[in-house]
């Protein structure tokens, strides 16, 4: 049973981090390869919160998500500032520039990594309970960034990936947007970091390097950019795939690049065959009729 | 604390070691120049020129001169593939630069993941020696190594700065990456500038890695860093300025290994994403010099993105 | 009597060519003025450069008194100063209605918090906005296409819808590029009308054009622009006899 809670878990963490990234390279249109150093930030920072400083685990969590925001800011605003084009390369170096510092610091556990991370629910309500936790959040997460995307927020974020500057000249405020869309989506990665270290107890610089990133952009890409359900199905999928791999009993060293060529090669296929992925865009601002605009919610 | 020697000693070989640092960032700024793009499959080509002088040496057993023939062949055969089989089709599609972006970064991962398939996560190098013999001159130790490095570089430069300088196709090279529209219209063919751009650069990172790969350890991932490093000098030399991101990628190369002297080494590698960092945030448009060179201006503020990218701006 | 815009000596060179020559320009409420020149004159730099687009390399611009040098460009549409591009730029995956919502004044839709939290506040914005645009739609005889995806109208609908979506921004100041260039017919009387009903609202209208005719059709006045700097300001028939001016038109 522990076997498939595993899976569970590690499937609803990867929708969250596949959704909330489609967020910031879907909706945002701002494309940056850190999105897994967020993850990490949000892990690392709760991990060494609660056990070395005696944090409560929910407090160190929203810590981890806080944290991970800011390091988002800090990506984000020097670089926007500039231009979008610049995002991809600094997310580049932040990605690997701050994995290269948590390796080097001691208090992280260095490259070995970072172990006896205190457990949440699981003592006192058991693994369902951490199960349950982890599905409501990945439900909440997938629901919000489908609400947002239908509402007045998302028309603006569509008007801002068409024409930035026709954008600020009706008086919207483009920069702030875009810092706003990748600190939601990077403290939604750090705080299931987070949850991640507390049910795997366990965490090492390694699991967050370039591979998670061609990983998580796989499962935006192949699922569907832009829609609810692609990244849903995209880590779904994806996360079947390596869990199917490993059934092969392959020795580590090869099992890793096989992933990693997986991953890469699937949005190289997906990439020239079939562009808009698995699930086709809802695009939400062009079907919508008068009629059943009138009857939604929201 | 630091004696002269110890000084000029790690200048020297600073200076030595940054031949290949120049090497990938005059390639970098020479495919973003003519074709707009920052080509950051340069990093799949440098891993595939690496493992083919590789296999040359050590897998064949082949003179180090003929795996060098072997490399420069195998690593334009994949350059023109990339220009021909990737970007052409990206371009006929008109996708958006983020698209291509995206398409090149993979690129360059699946090749790293191809090559940790195939040769293994330990490092590896061209020869199974690193160690070259060494001649003092005054106090200063010279290797072996260091005067075909700085040789062969300086050719290699001068060679591409000639071409374009003097010849009618590297003229016609310029002339596509000043304005490509004024270029079609004088007939120039923009399909084989840009092929040529491609072929020129995985030619200059061919050299590049055969050097690298003769001095330092080389990982799958090895080049994703060192292309970082072109990237940086990159911008620091100004989009556009290939003079630039020579002296940039000289001048970085010599800070980095010259830190030694000031910081531990297991934060040298760091401080490559330092530079990063701030070659985007302070100069975005490289470092302005006091006398204005605006020869390539109108393509620098294109590709940074400001506002006169657009075509109503000087109504 | 100061204008609503007031323009103050204002310089810009790019690279050794200069597009704006010591510009001073006032723009009256309630008047269209009409901003004349060849092409390369500076006319639409001169939108770029009080619209925040592009700084100046000196000089200064105040709106209703206010200086808005220092303001970006998304702020000074805030402040009551919109513009239209000379090549429209709608958001082509909007529909026109959704285009001319996002350019609402203190549009709620921007803040994130406010989308996910006041939801009746929202709502209540919706609803006036959405009978503003219907109203500005009507007026340009545009009701019908509102649900359309403006990449499938024609393009003299787009201009309107260009300018119909600055006027949604209640601007003090309005500064039309070219927005009579390629618009024929219905859509031509449904263009002199609105700008004149801007007008008659109160809005400082200026207005570059190419081209004689519509800015005699359209303007109370004319000003002449010539390397980056104003050579003449005057009623438009004036304008037009300046056999000098007529000389930098045509000679250029």
């Amino acid at each position: 049973m522990e076997y498939v809670y595993g899976i569970i878990i590690i499937v609803g963490l990867y929708v969250v981090l596949a959704t909330s990234f489609n967020l910031i390279i879907g909706y945002g249109g701002l494309v940056s390869i850190a999105h897994p150093v967020f993850f990490a930030l949000g892990a690392y920072t709760s991990a060494v919160l609660s056990r070395d400083f005696g944090v409560p685990v929910l407090l160190a969590m929203f810590a981890g998500m806080v944290v991970a925001v800011v390091a988002s800011v800090a990506l984000t605003l020097p670089t926007l500032r500039v231009s979008g084009d610049y995002l991809l390369i600094a997310s580049i170096g932040f990605q690997l520039g701050l994995l290269e510092v948590i390796k080097n610091l001691r208090f992280t556990g260095g490259p070995g990594g970072f172990t006896n991370i205190p457990p949440f629910l699981i003592r006192d309500f058991g693994r369902e309970s951490y199960v349950i936790l982890v599905l409501a959040v990945t439900i909440a997460v997938v629901l919000l960034v489908r609400l947002i995307a239908r509402s007045d927020y998302g028309r603006a974020m569509s008007a801002m990936r068409d024409d930035e500057q026709a954008f600020a000249s009706v008086g919207r405020d483009a920069m702030w947007m875009k810092i706003v869309i990748f600190g939601l989506g990077s403290g939604i990665a750090g705080f299931a970091g987070a949850l991640y270290a507390h049910y795997y107890r366990f965490i090492t610089p390694e699991q967050f390097e370039i591979l998670q990133s061609a990983a998580i952009l796989t499962m935006v890409v192949v699922g569907g950019v832009r829609t609810t359900w692609g990244p849903v199905v995209g880590a779904l999928l994806l996360q079947a795939l390596p869990q199917a791999l490993t059934f092969l009993h392959l020795p580590p060293s090869v099992l890793g690049p096989i992933q990693g060529l997986l991953f890469t090669g699937l949005v190289l296929v997906f990439m020239f065959v079939r562009p808009q992925g698995l699930v086709p865009a809802e695009n939400v601002w062009r079907d919508r009729t008068p009629r059943s605009r009138t009857g939604e919610g929201g | 604390m630091f004696d002269a020697t110890i000084v000029l000693q790690i200048l020297w070989t600073s200076l030595a070691t940054a031949t290949y640092y120049v090497l990938f960032a005059t390639a970098f700024a020479l495919v973003l120049k003519v074709t707009r793009l920052f080509n950051f499959a340069q990093a799949a080509i440098m891993t595939i020129a690496f493992y083919t002088a590789f296999v040359g040496v050590q897998w064949l057993k082949w003179p180090g001169w003929a795996a060098f023939v072997l490399m420069m062949v195998v690593t334009l055969a994949a350059s023109y593939a990339l220009e021909r089989i990737g970007f052409e089709a990206l371009r006929r599609r008109g996708v958006s630069v983020m698209f291509v972006f995206v398409f090149t970064f993979i690129v360059s991962e699946f090749i790293a993941y191809l090559a940790m398939l195939i040769f293994g996560t330990w490092p590896q190098t061209v020869f199974p020696m690193i160690f070259w013999p060494v001649t003092l001159v005054g106090n200063i130790a010279i290797s072996a190594w260091d005067l075909p490095a700085i040789g062969s570089t300086v050719a290699a430069i001068a060679a591409l700065f000639a071409f374009m300088r003097f010849t009618r196709l590297g003229q016609f090279m310029v002339g596509v990456a000043d304005n490509p529209d004024l270029a079609e219209l004088y007939g120039i063919n923009r399909r084989l500038v840009f092929l040529l751009a491609m072929l020129i650069a995985g030619a200059l990172v061919a050299l590049g890695m055969f050097l690298y790969g003769t001095r330092a350890q080389v990982l799958p991932q090895t080049a994703l860093s060192l292309m970082l490093f072109a990237v940086a000098a990159t911008i620091i030399g100004g989009i556009g300025n290939l003079g630039g991101a020579v002296a940039a990628a000289v001048i970085l190369g010599v800070i980095q290994n010259a830190s030694i002297l000031v910081i531990p080494s297991e934060w040298q590698g760091f401080l490559l994403y330092v530079f990063l960092f701030l070659a985007i945030v302070f100069f975005p448009n490289g470092l302005r010099l006091p006398r204005r060179r605006e020869r390539f201006g109108s393509a620098t503020r294109k590709i940074a993105g400001e506002e006169a990218s657009t075509p109503e701006s000087r109504g | 009597m100061t204008g609503v815009l007031e323009v103050k000596n204002l310089n810009k060179s790019f690279d050794g060519i200069v597009v704006a020559r010591g510009i001073n320009l006032s723009l009256t409420a309630g008047k269209v003025l009409g901003l004349i020149g060849p092409n390369g004159a500076g006319k639409t730099s001169f939108f770029n450069l009080i619209s925040g687009v592009v700084k100046p390399d000196s000089g200064a611009v105040t709106l209703a008194g206010v200086s808005i040098d220092r303001l970006k460009s998304h702020e000074r549409v805030r402040h009551g100063l919109s513009r239209t591009w000379q090549h429209i730029r709608l958001f082509p995956s909007l529909t026109v209605l959704d285009n001319l919502l996002v350019g609402t004044h203190d549009y709620p839709g921007e803040s994130l918090l406010s989308v996910l939290l006041a939801h009746a506040r929202l709502k209540q914005h919706d609803k006036i906005a959405r009978e503003r645009a219907a109203d500005v739609l009507g007026r340009m005889g545009l009701s019908q296409v509102a649900d359309a995806l403006v990449s499938d109208l024609p393009y003299g609908q787009q201009k309107l819808i260009g300018v119909a979506r600055a006027l949604m921004g209640d601007a003090r100041c309005l500064l039309l590029d070219e927005p009579m260039a390629g618009v024929e017919g219905q859509s031509y009387a449904a263009m002199q009308r609105v700008v004149r009903d801007a007008a008659d609202c109160g809005v400082a209208v200026c207005v570059v054009e190419h081209n004689v005719g519509f800015i005699q059709d359209l303007c109370d006045e004319g000003v002449f622009m010539f390397s980056g700097a104003i050579m003449a300001r005057g009623s438009v028939a004036e304008l037009i006899r300046d056999p000098q001016l007529t000389e930098l038109y045509f000679g250029h």
